[in-house]
């Protein structure tokens, strides 16, 4: 058999005195919850998921997209414009909004590399241990996202009795889990995220009744209507924040959190 | 017994719980004073334990109403909070530091600005739209430029933001206000008629420590 060793050029040189260029692994940003069998192949690749901040991206979406834009869509297009990027991915099925949709064509006016649209209606559901356990919420938050890109395998027990839940979607803020006792629980499309079914309705509404819930949105996001509608319903507590949290906001978590006697 | 500190925007209230001393001063000149338990804008590093403003203001409440339920408004010179609560209950609570914003500081600057007694102040039926301190001065002098008097300009932008701490705070019909707008009477008689304003002082949310100080004590 032949051995090989790696040149600095990108190249492999064999035994046998032939080089071999190696195929660079590509780099393949994705937004949203593609399909799983979609992901999967990809995983092989160099896989970079543009919902979450990357160090050293500088913000150029401003000028490209309207000042009511969420975050988190601004984010995507930052991280896009930013990581020289083979090809984009991005989910614009029933799981994403209108703004995700829009913002694949924007994407696709402004590079020139492929940006595949995907509708991920899966409705089998991969189980949320995650949002169940009785890790600390930003744990929770972290292991979720790299669960796209690096599928978690944990052994994990649910909570018995989880103290509070925050409904939402990933926070552009992750300062805002920190507030949140360990074992609260994880609602919402969060929670749609790690079961890998990101257009399930039924459960991102669904919110187990007299537990203390945070329902949280991104600002000028449209579940913000969701959230105030279930904040009331389910005696919660609703926030918006637009980037990073204001101390009026974190006031009011704690506080809510405080008086509802989730604090553990 | 220890010293509490709302170490607000424009403000730091002191309360030695000892000796029963109260001080008030200009936040600007209290650097380096620390307390023993500590709530306000610029309270952290200001003492080892640190209330968040919500909590120290129901607990306030709490100590200085002697009634179950309350409505506890409080405007700051930076934001408007308030608490409604039943009994431990927080039935309803916000906070704006955007809507609110600089309101009172604003007040405060233009009493200065223009030599007002507010004591002496009529309240105006008209009302100035206040979004943000800001914006409602340059409502103020577009006023002026018009040929409304100051007093009367000034009342008006009092009177919103008083029909604007009012709105969202639900429209109650009874409400106890804190904060250093309580000692300001044009203020005072400019939210909407038929509404009990009962002002509890600038020492509310000191007051809301005082638990947070006998539990450290006791630890």
């Amino acid at each position: 058999m032949l051995s090989s060793a790696e040149n600095g050029d990108g190249s492999k040189l064999l035994s046998n005195g032939y080089r071999y260029m190696v195929q660079q692994r590509r780099r393949i940003g994705f937004a949203g919850c593609p399909p799983e069998e979609v992901l999967a192949p990809l995983r092989e690749q160099t896989l970079i998921d543009l919902d979450n901040v990357i160090e050293g991206v500088t913000l150029r979406s401003e000028s490209a997209l309207p000042r009511t834009t969420c975050r988190i869509i601004q984010r995507i297009l930052d991280n896009a414009l930013a990581l020289d990027l083979d090809e984009i991915v991005i989910d614009v099925g029933s799981g994403k909004c209108d703004a995700a949709r829009g913002l694949a064509d924007v994407l696709d006016g402004m590079l020139r590399i492929p940006v595949t649209r995907t509708q991920n209606d899966n409705r089998v559901g991969a189980g949320t241990p995650i949002s169940d356990s009785g890790l600390p919420v930003a744990r929770k938050l972290v292991l979720i996202l790299d669960g796209l890109v690096r599928p978690q395998r944990l052994a994990l027990e649910p909570d018995p009795n989880p103290p509070a839940a925050i409904w939402g979607v990933p926070a552009a803020d992750f300062s805002i889990y920190d507030l949140f006792p360990d074992g609260s629980q994880v609602l919402g499309w969060t929670r749609c995220l790690e079961n890998r079914t990101p257009a399930d309705w039924e459960m991102e509404v669904s919110v187990p009744d007299g537990r203390p819930t945070v329902f949280f949105a991104q600002t000028f996001c449209p579940k913000n209507v969701t959230a105030q509608h279930l904040a009331r319903k389910h005696n919660g507590l609703y926030v918006d924040a637009d980037g990073v949290l204001s101390q009026s906001v974190k006031a009011k978590i704690e506080a809510f959190l405080y008086f509802r006697g989730a604090r553990r | 017994m220890g010293v509490l500190g709302d170490f607000g925007t424009t403000w730091t209230k002191l309360l030695n719980t000892q000796s029963g001393d109260r001080r008030v001063l200009r936040t600007k000149d209290a650097k380096g004073l620390v307390a023993d338990v500590a709530t306000g804008h610029n309270a952290r590093r200001r003492a080892p334990r640190h209330v968040n403003e919500l909590i120290a203001l129901a607990h306030g409440g709490q100590r200085l109403i002697d009634e179950r339920e309350f409505l506890l408004l409080d405007v700051g010179s930076r934001d408007v909070k308030y608490v409604h609560m039943r009994g431990c209950e927080l039935l309803a609570m916000d906070w704006t530091s955007t809507c609110g914003a600089l309101t009172g500081f604003t007040l405060e600057l233009l009493g200065s600005y223009y030599g007002l007694d507010y004591s002496a102040i009529e309240p105006s039926e008209k009302s100035v739209p206040v979004t943000c301190g800001v914006l409602g001065m340059e409502q103020l002098f577009e006023l002026v430029s018009q040929g409304v008097s100051e007093v009367e300009a000034v009342a008006r932008f009092a009177r919103g933001i008083a029909l604007n701490a009012h709105r969202f705070a639900g429209e109650p019909k009874r409400l106890y206000l804190s904060g250093g707008m309580c000692e300001n009477q044009l203020f005072l008689h400019s939210f909407p008629r038929g509404v009990d304003v009962t002002p509890l002082g600038q020492f509310v949310l000191v007051e809301g420590l005082i638990g947070e100080l006998e539990k450290t004590a006791g630890r």
